[in-house]
């Protein structure tokens, strides 16, 4: 299974990608997830979008398409 | 209530106003511009992008619970994505009630709740890859 990642903003910066489909686990959730492809990341500042909804990070991914990566929003 | 909600790569242009209803007795519109100076920076615009399917659902849901407690018959939302110079503006809300209260206060908590959660952003600087 893949999931894909979409990353805006700031944390394009950190994860190096605006989008990228990425090998998902049973189990994974957001957090365990995106620490796989960033050990070092600090996600503190991050919201988690599963399938275009809010969430929590550690809901268990299992049959999501999509996990966005929210930072602090600023539009207007 | 009629809600629309739009994004565009373009300069956005003001839509000609048609009235849903004989009952509209006020119209009022917000233009968002982007300033020359951003916490003391000088700036020639701004960058903007949008996780537009999720914003457009998020702002949707917004819009409908204000029209729960402030009628309104309809509200326009164009968010422009991309460079946006520095006079041009990113942002365009029209709102039609029959009353002014309604559509002032609707529009005010509009965009606080705009600024709140809904999946959009601004830089300073265009992405290498834009």
């Amino acid at each position: 299974m893949s999931i894909t990642v979409l990353a805006f903003a700031q944390s394009q910066d950190l994860f190096g990608f605006s989008s990228r489909a990425v090998p998902s686990e049973p189990g994974d959730t957001p957090r365990s997830l995106l620490l796989r492809l960033r050990p070092e990341a600090d996600l503190g500042s991050f919201r988690i979008a599963v399938d275009g909804e809010f969430a929590e990070w550690d809901t268990r991914l299992d049959g999501a398409g999509e996990l966005a990566i929210i930072p602090p929003v600023s539009g207007g | 209530m009629w809600i629309e909600i739009h994004f565009t790569a373009e300069p956005i242009v003001v839509p000609p106003q048609s009235l849903p209803s004989r009952e509209i007795g006020a119209v009022v519109e917000f233009q968002g511009l982007v300033r020359e100076l951003e916490n003391g920076a000088a700036l020639d615009g701004l960058f903007y992008e949008a996780y537009e399917a999720m914003a457009r659902r998020v702002m949707g849901r917004h819009f409908e619970a204000l029209a729960a407690e402030l009628p309104c018959a309809a509200v326009l939302f164009i968010h422009r994505t991309g460079w946006v110079p520095v006079g041009e503006a990113s942002l365009f809300i029209r709102v039609q009630s029959a009353h002014r209260g309604e559509a002032l206060e609707f529009l005010g908590k509009a965009i606080n709740l705009l600024k709140q959660d809904v999946p959009i952003w601004k830089r300073l600087t265009r992405p290498e890859s834009a």
